[in-house]
């Protein structure tokens, strides 16, 4: 399968719309366009296979789901999970010949994924280091007054430092792609033991996703227990993603009312709220 | 009496939610953005150039938070800039003072509640309605997503110029602290929910007696080896205080050595 220039092009301006900090804005672009699941529909509608990349985006949501960067540092690049990752990952799935549904397929997805947004952080770094030249028009402009050019050094410049950081490594990278996996079928078995490697590191990779959001959220041994609550419910219950998000909702509910009861104790203290703010 | 019309604070809002980040650099972050959002609420309120320049050197300073729940911060100080233009006692270091104390426990709770909590219960139903390569659960996102954000920043911004500094109490008050512990619990368990049915950790090690341990497994309990790769990850990123990006890595590690010995096999060819 090959990627022409016009589906590599278009890859490209995705690239710079969806990266943090990106050009799509945070909401529409780094949380949207950036997310996998979201790419992964939109890389499968430029390659013209829909199905294959969704599942492969989905494959890799699963490792990037709680993508924190707090105060700006990144371990890995959005850009370049979704807008390379994603199209490598589908080439590569169809070059070899698996189903896309397949847990094979799906394992192989995370790995690549998250290998090229790993090394996508080089990206992350370029793009605000140029970031860095634009600023100190920016700065100048503030001295002299002349405001106008503000909104050029915050919305309009950065497009160069994104031509050169997201846009033109995405459109190489993904064109030169393809033929990596003719490469890779030659000298890599599956069933030697880099390729098994491969496959194994993909299927570990999703729980360190989910060990990352754990970190954020549980701070007692007990807080693992609702974690347990959810992973039941859908290991033996057989609950699926709504059913789970609704039953979570319901306790939050009485989780809610108890804290609240804790902070006005019964009624007939009602006056007493006033006091409080 | 100065009065920041609509149209000035809806251009100010726009700006914001657009380009808080569009020029990001280590060093200022979201600082230009911030500039940008305030030039409009500036520009109305004082006339000359002189006055101008003086308000804006008051935005230069830096600043970063989690700019979804930070918009509220920008709503404080399009409400302070329009106070001290009227002559109340406010001035640029009284509203930096205010800037530098809020954006840091804003970006704790943002990045907790949006980016740990809300992304991830919005990704996980996504993920659910997407098996088999349905665009449902994409288009879940965008649309569900997108709109609370929008909707939701302006609330936040219009709630900040409206109450001023009272608006933080929307979000540290008791009542406040007891609504985000629950919308966390329901991200904790819409977590282990997407855990348990996405992560598919199996060991191929023959048991003697013809069982294999995976089956052994099973029947302590189905995908038991999925959590605890998940709990041992967790363990040494908090305990262990490791990168995740290194967790990563020793994972490679593990799944060679797990290879190698027959613990690991994926039975895969061409």
């Amino acid at each position: 399968m090959q990627i022409s220039l016009f589906q590599a092009v278009l890859l490209g301006l995705c690239a710079c719309l969806a990266s943090m900090p990106g050009l799509g804005g945070t909401t529409f672009g780094n949380y949207t366009l950036g997310r996998p699941l979201v790419a992964g529909l939109i890389v499968g509608l430029i390659l013209g296979d829909m199905r294959s990349g969704i599942i492969v985006g989905a494959a890799i949501q699963i490792i990037y789901i709680a993508l924190v960067t707090p105060g700006g540092t990144v371990s890995a690049d959005v850009r370049a999970i979704s807008y390379i990752g994603i199209p490598l990952a589908v080439v590569a799935i169809k070059g070899m010949g698996l189903d896309p549904a397949s847990k094979a397929a799906q394992d192989m997805a995370a790995t690549l994924g998250a290998a090229v947004g790993t090394l996508g952080t080089v990206l992350f770094y370029g793009t605000a280091t140029i970031n860095l030249l634009w600023q100190h028009i920016g700065w100048k402009a503030v001295e002299k007054g002349d405001f106008k050019k503000l909104y050029l050094v915050d919305m309009g410049l950065p497009w160069i430092s994104h031509l050169i950081c997201s846009f033109l490594p995405t459109v190489i990278i993904t064109m030169a792609g393809a033929g990596m996996v003719d490469l890779m079928k030659l000298y890599l078995p599956m069933d030697g033991i880099a390729m098994k490697t491969l496959f194994t590191v993909g299927s570990l990779l999703p729980a360190v996703g989910v060990a990352i959001l754990l970190k954020q959220v549980i701070n007692k041994a007990t807080d693992f227990l609702t974690f347990f609550f959810g992973f039941i419910l859908a290991s033996t219950m057989g609950v699926n993603l709504i059913g789970a998000a609704l039953l979570g909702g319901f306790f939050a509910v009485i989780n809610y009312k108890i804290q609240m009861l804790k902070v006005r104790p019964a009624s007939g203290a009602a006056y007493e709220e006033e006091e409080d703010i | 009496m100065k009065k920041l019309s609509k149209k000035t604070l809806n251009k100010s809002f726009l700006t914001w939610f657009y380009g808080h980040l569009t020029c990001f650099s280590q060093e200022h972050m979201q600082t230009f953005g911030y500039l940008c959002a305030m030039l409009p609420v500036v520009e109305e309120l004082y006339d000359t150039k002189e006055e101008q320049k003086e308000a804006m050197q008051t935005y230069t300073a830096f600043f970063n938070t989690e700019p979804q729940i930070g918009t509220l911060v920008v709503g404080i100080t399009a409400g302070l800039e329009e106070a001290k233009a009227n002559g109340e006692p406010v001035d640029g270091e009284t509203i930096n003072g205010i800037r530098a104390g809020l954006m840091g426990p804003l970006a704790g709770i943002g990045d907790s509640l949006i980016v740990g909590t809300l992304i991830p219960i919005l990704l996980g139903i996504g993920l659910g309605l997407s098996g088999n390569g349905s665009p449902m659960g994409a288009i879940f996102y965008i649309i569900v997503w997108n709109f609370l954000m929008f909707f939701g920043m302006k609330f936040a911004y219009s709630k900040g110029y409206e109450m001023g500094g009272k608006a933080v109490e929307l979000l540290v008050g008791e009542q406040a602290q007891a609504i985000r512990d629950s919308i966390i619990l329901v991200g904790t368990v819409v977590i282990g929910s997407v855990a348990a049915s996405w992560i598919n950790i199996t060991t191929a090690l023959p048991l003697p007696g013809g069982q294999t341990l995976q089956q052994a497994l099973d029947g302590v309990h189905p995908k038991l080896l999925s959590a605890l790769t998940v709990v041992f990850c967790w363990w040494l990123m908090t305990k262990k205080k490791m990168s995740p990006s290194l967790v990563m890595l020793l994972l490679v590690g593990v799944a060679f050595v797990g290879v190698l010995v027959g613990f690991f096999n994926p039975g895969l060819s061409y």
